[in-house]
């Protein structure tokens, strides 16, 4: 350790401005890389058992359902013949020959690349951007270590946990009797799309954070794993992820530690008349985020409105398709799509309900707390301002996202007569993605540390409504999930009983977690 | 004579670690109390649970006659706090914040908060992101000046301060008092808490070690002497309360703890004293005295291994 840090340091004193210099530019690598380890150990196994977790669950039950090549060209006629189910898993490659390993992808292929990219965007975006902000940091860069030596850490951590990943639902895939060479492209398309997003990440962290969502996991499924593989599709991420990696280099080159390429412009002098108590300062602290999941979710919303009109042709020309529907007892398909989309769209605004409960917990762990609570400001009321916010950003997410899905089903089908039932079956989530903030403010009431466990609460539900049906999930390990008790509008019609036991729980919940956070001490 | 904080065999724990060993704490009303200690000692702890932030194991505390933890809501609106490690919102500037925390204490005087702005010469249009640790810890300090607090509980308040900004503090604190406000002030700065504090209380370990006004601590504690006589000075030795005697060609140099003073003085009168300089203890002797034997165990530590 000491000879490396001992050894660049005298290669500095040597020769600053030669070729010594741009070298030393990677000085302490190796000790950082070893932090960034260090520091996410536990972070990575999460993610681990997670993602191959879900691979082995899908693998199981497909491989226990779909047995004959009869059964797999039933599963390959729904799915081609079903524009929304392609909209939701992708192309799906290789149904026109079923295979196992085909469904596999269809069922879960473009979730683990999605989870992967996550997973690769919060670490680059924790090891490089957030950490930048802290002070701590600049005890880092003020010791012998090179400009671009965090980044470089970072993305060696980040290729170490891909890998990881990528080598566990290779193995469980081998595991469950899945041919060889499609298991090693879907790991190598895993490790591909994840080192995209962690590049992608990068250079936000210099300059442009928004560039994460133009970049589709659809390369990752492109390379057609267990369906004839296209080996050549891999160069796409490998050299998109180096590009990124240049360019984040030449940014840090470019800007002064601790700032973006953009200046900071100065504030206001003094605080607007509404910044005058807790409601006003949560607020203003969480306006920017309840804009963006609004529009965000709002835009992917209009699209499935778009989309869900096309359901229905689809369906007219398909005989099998309308038997299978039949057979589900809906009413349409058109209806169906609908409620499955409307259920994904609040899934996705779930992130947003859980993280703002959660700003209580970064504020308290970053003494923001402090100052507030030693003034006349009761914790009960400091906790109800941001839940109001919660609460609040919710409900606007939700009713923007009910009406943009209406308003696009109505633009592309012309009936504008289904807008107030699609807007309805967005409202008649609110009460479940309740369910889960209240949890998180539960756990936040007992203790800060166990708060982040409320996200295991968000993967439950994603996990029992996206693939509730497809993985052997027993009937009350779906009931957990608060998604499993809404009614299904459009398809289904409303029911006051679920909707107002939800309510009740979320509401005891809250109290359950103001009670305990009134009796412990503030951290 | 009211008592603003009292704190009575306070005991705060945190897992396994004692933060809190049965602290005792006085603070007169309309007094400047310094609170000194080495880091870890239980300051900030002890200021947290006057807070209500934090709950005591066991012990008494109170605080304007009220429960710190219980009647926190309605304590807050008399006092004003400045934590040691100021963390702001990073999107928010200096001037919302400040107006904020006043607005949140129940109003602010815009007039004050204009005149502290310009005295600490801070600019209130930065987002608290850009700030130096300096500048947040004046972010904190103008809102608690600006407001009419009538207990301030300063944590290290001058911690980030440049000596100019320091002075500017102090002016603000002796008026404070000069209005009758208490103030409590933990504070390393000694030279700052000696021309600040009525009275200090030095805690270690969770414990008061010592408290009293600075004159009362000087008397119990050693004053060096430094004394001219006719004939060389014998027999200092075998006086009780003498120490670190040398003698040098007719002077002799010793320190004398405040008890044996007298005695001491009597002995050497008997020589012939033609000069004498005595030098009171410092605020850095007294606590090195506390502290000492905290370095001298790490040092004989460090021998030892």
């Amino acid at each position: 350790m000491t000879s490396v840090a001992s050894r660049s340091m005298i290669e500095s004193n040597v020769d600053v401005e030669g070729e010594a210099g741009r070298t030393d530019s990677l000085a302490g690598l190796g000790i950082l890389i070893r932090l960034v380890l260090r520091r996410d150990r536990i972070r990575m196994l999460l993610w681990f058992v997670g993602i191959v977790g879900l691979v082995v669950a899908t693998a199981a039950s497909i491989t226990g359902v779909y047995n004959t090549p009869a059964q797999l060209e039933q599963y390959a006629q729904i799915v081609r013949g079903n524009s929304a189910l392609i909209v939701q898993a992708g192309p799906g490659y290789g149904l026109d020959d079923p295979t196992t390993g085909a469904v596999m992808m269809n069922e879960v292929g473009i979730w683990t690349l999605i989870a992967v990219a996550l997973m690769s965007v919060f670490m680059t975006v924790r090891h490089t951007r957030t950490e930048e902000e802290t002070e701590r940091a600049e005890l880092v860069r003020a010791a012998p270590v090179g400009r671009h030596a965090q980044l470089m850490a970072t993305m060696v951590g980040v290729t170490v946990a891909n890998v990881l990943v990528a080598a566990g639902v290779v193995v469980s895939l081998l595991l469950y009797d899945l041919p060889a060479v499609g298991s090693i492209a879907f790991g190598l398309a895993i490790i591909g799309s994840g080192l995209v997003f962690a590049g992608v990440a990068a250079v936000g962290d210099g300059w442009l954070s928004w560039l994460t969502w133009l970049s589709p996991p659809g390369w990752g499924q492109a390379i057609r794993a267990f369906a004839d593989e296209r080996w050549w599709v891999l160069v796409l991420p490998l050299v998109a992820a180096s590009a990124l990696v240049y360019v984040a280099i030449q940014l840090q080159n470019r800007r002064d530690f601790g700032s973006g390429m953009i200046p900071q412009r100065p504030g206001r002098a003094d605080a607007s008349p509404w910044l005058a108590g807790p409601l006003g300062l949560a607020v203003r602290l969480q306006r920017a985020t309840v804009i963006g999941w609004t529009v965000g979710v709002g835009l992917i919303g209009f699209f499935y409105g778009i989309v869900a009109d096309e359901a229905e042709s689809i369906v007219e020309d398909s005989p099998e398709m309308a038997e299978f529907f039949a057979a589900l007892g809906e009413s349409s398909i058109t209806d169906a799509f609908l409620a499955t989309a409307v259920l994904m769209l609040a899934l996705v605004a779930t992130g947003f309900t859980i993280s703002s409960v959660l700003r209580l917990r970064s504020e308290e762990l970053a003494g923001r707390a402090d100052p507030i609570l030693a003034t006349p400001t009761s914790r009960r009321r400091w906790v109800l301002s941001h839940l109001a916010v919660a609460v609040g950003g919710t409900v606007i997410i939700m009713v923007v996202t009910g009406l943009a899905t209406g308003v696009g089903f109505a633009l592309a089908s012309g009936d504008f007569g289904k807008v107030p039932s699609i807007l309805g079956a967005a409202l008649v989530m609110i009460p479940a993605m309740l369910v889960l903030g209240a949890f998180a403010m539960m756990l936040y009431g007992f203790s800060p540390r166990w708060a982040p466990f409320a996200w295991a609460g968000f993967a439950w539900a994603i996990v029992a409504g996206l693939f509730g049906t497809v993985i052997d999930i027993p009937e009350w390990a779906l009931d957990i999930s608060p998604f499993g008790h809404v009614p299904a509008i459009p398809a289904s019609s409303f029911e006051l009983l679920p909707v107002m036991l939800l309510c009740t729980i979320a509401v005891a919940l809250t109290w359950v977690g103001l009670v305990a956070i009134t009796r412990r001490d503030i951290q | 004579m009211t008592v603003a904080i009292s704190i009575d065999n306070l005991v705060k724990t945190f897992g396994s670690t004692l933060a809190l060993d049965g602290l005792d704490l006085e603070v007169t009303t309309g007094e400047v109390h310094g609170f000194l200690g080495p880091n870890g000692a239980g300051k900030t702890v002890t200021i947290r649970v006057l807070l209500g932030l934090l709950r005591a194991d066991s012990g008494d505390a109170t605080m304007l006659g009220g429960d710190p933890w219980n009647d926190a809501v309605d304590l807050h609106r008399r006092i004003a706090y400045v934590p040691g490690d100021v963390s702001l919102w990073p999107n928010l500037s200096g001037g919302e914040v400040i107006d904020l925390l006043g607005r949140l204490r129940g109003g602010i005087d815009p007039r004050r908060r204009d005149d502290l702005i310009e005295r600490f010469a801070l600019d209130p249009r930065k987002k608290s992101r850009t700030y130096s640790k300096g500048n947040r810890q004046k972010v904190a300090l103008i809102s608690a000046l600006a407001s009419n607090a009538e207990l301030l509980l300063l944590d290290e308040p001058t911690a980030g301060l440049d000596p100019l900004m320091e002075s500017v503090f102090q002016d603000f604190i002796l008026e404070a008092a000069g209005e009758g406000r208490t103030v409590l002030l933990s504070s390393h700065i000694l030279a700052e808490v000696e021309k600040l504090c009525d009275r200090v209380t030095i805690i270690r370990n969770g414990r008061a070690v010592q408290h009293g006004t600075l004159d009362e601590l000087r008397s119990v504690t050693r004053t060096s002497i430094i004394v001219a006589t006719d004939r060389t000075v014998e027999g200092l030795d075998q006086l009780g309360g003498i120490h670190n005697v040398s003698v040098d060609d007719g002077q002799v140099q010793f320190d004398v703890d405040g008890g044996s003073l007298d005695a001491a003085i009597r002995h050497i009168s008997s020589f012939g004293i033609h000069s004498l300089v005595s030098q009171p203890p410092t605020l850095e002797e007294l606590f090195l005295r506390h502290y000492g034997d905290e370095l001298e165990a790490s040092a004989n530590g460090a021998s030892q291994s």
